[in-house]
């Protein structure tokens, strides 16, 4: 039990620290800039575990988007987008949820979960997070369309790191045994 | 009233959410507004000095750019600078012996423009007329000889190099006082000739050449070089290769010798040239 919270506080310090000094530096100049902004930190709440306290998760949620947002001078924005990530990541799991239900010591990743599983997990999950980030971010649906194409390629881009950092800690579980 | 708790328990998920929501909802207007919460943003202390760390380590990235900046700033202010701006400073270097009358001055000058690498070469002073300097004064180094004044302005002055196609300066060799003159050949900074020695004259190499009291401009012993090589010129004079005591080529002050009894000597001269 302490061992799992100490691996979470480990996973959440260096997500936020790889969030907040790499990942928030990336500017792009051109018409790509603000279209491939991972936040990869997101990563943190889906691997959780799969039978946390749901009142916990939703605290967890608030703290990490807070954390994220003292760091970048955004006060609320990512925390109410984890919010809205925390809420719906319970009905989310039950719903893709094998039929004999979800083992107590399954490993919310890729190589638990299964991969196709776990993209459709995480995309969604992060597809909802990057929504409600950019709609806070904006306030407005002025132009919607670019909105909805700045969450998507945003997504991807979280996705595709998702999946990477995926490979390379898999990766390491093996070469440790 | 049994029913609301019934119904906060069924549904406090939701409702913890809506509270967290309000929250962050709130921090999000307050952020918004001018009047920042201290704690949650990069004024934070500990968030102050993550940054700092971070932008200890990301300096190196850009030390390049950051140089290049630094360097056209400096551009700038160097500009602004004293060094600048004229420098009216300067010494006049006087004896005040009772046994003799002073007949020569010394005015430091610094080198401000020079080449060595035309046939005519000159050097640029930063005294001029308000420091004393007027032309034909005579311009010495640390060494030796260095050339003559020849235009004068209120700040600057300009000077025949030594390495001047026109620069001929009276000359003597040391030990027994035949005299020449010196000028340049255009070739090497390094070296000079000394003509019209003649040619019985005994001379070696490693003799001193200075320069000779016949001499308009400089005072008489100001060292002139070193003998390199022994040559003839025609039946009765010899040539004779001088290697400079002034380097040309690193020079940076000089002195500027103004000789306070040229016009005396001069206007005598002249009347004794109109009488014969």
């Amino acid at each position: 039990m302490i061992g799992e919270i100490l691996v979470q506080l480990i996973r959440f310090i260096l997500l936020v620290f790889v969030q907040v000094l790499v990942l928030n530096q990336i500017e792009i100049s051109g018409p790509v800039n603000g279209f491939i902004n991972p936040y990869l930190y997101v990563l943190f709440l889906l691997m959780l575990p799969v039978n946390i306290n749901k009142i916990l998760l939703l605290f967890i949620c608030f703290i990490t988007g807070l954390t994220i947002d003292i760091f970048s001078n955004t006060a609320g924005m990512h925390a109410s987008a984890c919010l809205v990530l925390g809420f719906f990541r319970p009905g989310f799991l039950h719903l893709i949820a094998p039929r004999e239900g979800y083992e107590t010591t399954l490993k919310l990743n890729m190589s638990g979960m299964g991969s196709s599983t776990f993209l459709i997990y995480a995309s969604t999950l992060i597809f909802i997070h990057h929504l409600v980030l950019f709609l806070v971010e904006a306030f407005s649906f002025l132009n919607f369309f670019e909105l909805l194409l700045r969450v998507i390629t945003c997504s991807i881009s979280t996705l595709l790191l998702t999946v990477l950092s995926q490979f390379l800690t898999q990766r390491n579980r093996e070469v440790a045994k | 009233m049994r029913n609301f708790f019934v119904l906060i328990r069924k549904y406090n998920f939701f409702i913890v959410f809506l509270l967290l929501e309000g929250v962050s909802g709130l921090l999000l207007v307050r952020n918004s507004t001018y009047q920042r919460a201290a704690v949650v943003g990069t004024t934070n202390e500990f968030v102050g000095q993550m940054y700092v760390a971070y932008s200890n380590v990301t300096d190196y990235l850009i030390l390049g750019e950051t140089n290049r900046i630094l360097a056209a700033e400096n551009a700038r202010l160097r500009k602004a600078d004293s060094v600048s701006f004229y420098d009216p400073s300067f010494e006049v270097m006087k004896v005040n012996d009772s046994t003799g009358l002073q007949q020569y001055e010394y005015i430091s000058a610094r080198v401000i423009n020079n080449s060595v690498s035309k046939v005519n070469n000159y050097i640029t002073l930063d005294k001029g007329s308000m420091q004393g300097i007027q032309p034909e004064m005579a311009v010495m180094g640390s060494n030796g000889v260095v050339g003559i004044v020849k235009d004068v302005s209120e700040h600057f002055s300009t000077v025949l190099s030594l390495l001047h196609s026109s620069t001929k300066i009276s000359s003597k060799i040391k030990k027994n006082n035949y005299f020449g003159s010196t000028v340049w050949d255009g070739d090497a900074p390094q070296f000079a000739k000394l003509l019209d020695i003649p040619s019985h004259a005994q001379v070696a190499v490693g003799d001193t050449i200075v320069t000779s009291s016949y001499s308009d401009y400089f005072p008489r012993d100001i060292m002139v070089g070193i003998v390199s090589q022994i040559g003839t010129s025609g039946e009765s004079f010899k040539e004779i290769k001088v290697r400079l005591a002034t380097d040309f080529q690193k020079l940076s002050y000089v002195y500027v010798v103004r000789n306070m009894m040229k016009t005396e000597r001069d206007s005598l001269e002249a009347k004794t040239q109109v009488v014969q």
